[in-house]
């Protein structure tokens, strides 16, 4: 879902910079008490081992059937575990990284991380935190809740990304916006199994391991 | 010294990822259990324009590192840069923080 250079306009571009730009400074301030912790250093090498997973993962692709491919863009994942707003300047990082190497473009910075960062992201956390209320109710264990929460919320946001990043293309004039929708969100309907499978195994095991690193467990308020 | 003890497990954890990382990447691309089929929205665009629009898409800049062809070295290199710039990054925001609050 990486887009290149030169693919969408120059109103366009600009506005998703602007947006971006914006709700990366209201995350640097809203992003929780995590940071101001004492021992919040401790937290800074997971960082780092969870910038080296998403960047793996987007930078391989399994196969999907219909000679197309998928990797994982993990917005939902790292806003699970570090919080919604950290996880955008996490994606905003990662994919500064990917365009150094010509994954995705310089001038598409701005709207990739809207689409994988504030989509992907904070939508698809949201969308976690809901399910995870309506999970509440039912008698299944707090990490399964989670788990399941996160493999649907991973699959609808990378679908939802699919969405705007199709309207962002026909906005743009680049394919008619008729075409350019339903190709997408077809496509990232077959890719957002794995996103979903992956997500949900990632958080499932860290909570048999180490779930303090679920940083976002008071917003889930999960029982 | 002391800060390499103090996170003596969270590296350990780091070099164990990469390593698993790396391969995972290898074996992967070795047996081809990963694909080098165009993602979605490459699909999309294919499908629409063909593979040589797609490629000659213009871009204000050469990314620096795209001299890098080889999937191996690539993966290593981007593993490393995104440790790097993600904890330098989150080192300066928690110590900002910090200061703030004091």
């Amino acid at each position: 879902m990486h887009l290149p250079d030169g693919l969408l306009n120059p109103i366009t571009t600009i506005v998703l910079w602007i947006v971006t730009i914006a709700i990366m400074i209201l995350g640097y301030f809203r992003m929780g008490k995590m940071f101001e912790k004492e021992d919040s250093e401790k937290m800074i090498p997971y960082i780092g081992v969870l910038a080296a997973i998403i960047f793996a993962f987007q930078f391989v692709n399994y196969p999907v059937p219909g000679g197309t491919s998928g990797h994982l863009v993990g917005g939902t994942l790292v806003a699970i575990i570090l919080g919604p707003w950290a996880s955008v300047i996490v994606l905003f990082l990662i994919l500064v990284i990917q365009s150094l190497f010509g994954d995705g473009g310089i001038t598409a910075l701005g709207p990739n991380a809207f689409n994988m960062g504030i989509i992907c992201g904070i939508v698809g956390f949201y969308i976690v935190v809901l399910l995870v209320r309506i999970f509440n109710k039912t008698s299944l264990k707090k990490e399964l809740k989670v788990t399941i929460a996160t493999a649907i919320g991973s699959y609808i946001s990378i679908v939802l990304a699919a969405f705007i990043c199709g309207i962002e293309i026909g906005i743009s004039g680049t394919i008619p916006i008729e075409i350019a929708v339903p190709a997408m969100v077809f496509w990232h309907i077959l890719i957002g199994i794995g996103e979903g499978l992956i997500s949900a195994l990632i958080v499932y095991y860290i909570y048999k391991t180490k779930p303090d690193f679920i940083t976002s467990e008071s917003i889930l308020k999960v029982k | 010294m002391s800060i390499i003890k103090r996170n003596k497990w969270p590296l350990i954890t780091i070099l164990i990822i990469v390593v698993a990382l790396m391969t995972v990447i290898a074996v992967g691309f070795t047996i081809g259990f990963l694909s080098e089929n165009p993602d979605g929205l490459e699909r999309v665009l294919i499908d629409y324009y063909g593979e040589e629009w797609l490629e000659n898409l213009f871009s204000p800049w050469i990314p620096f590192l795209s001299w890098i062809t080889n999937d191996y070295v690539a993966g290593i290199v981007g593993v490393v840069l995104s440790i790097t710039v993600l904890m330098g990054t989150f080192y300066l925001i928690t110590r900002f923080k910090k200061k703030k609050l004091e």
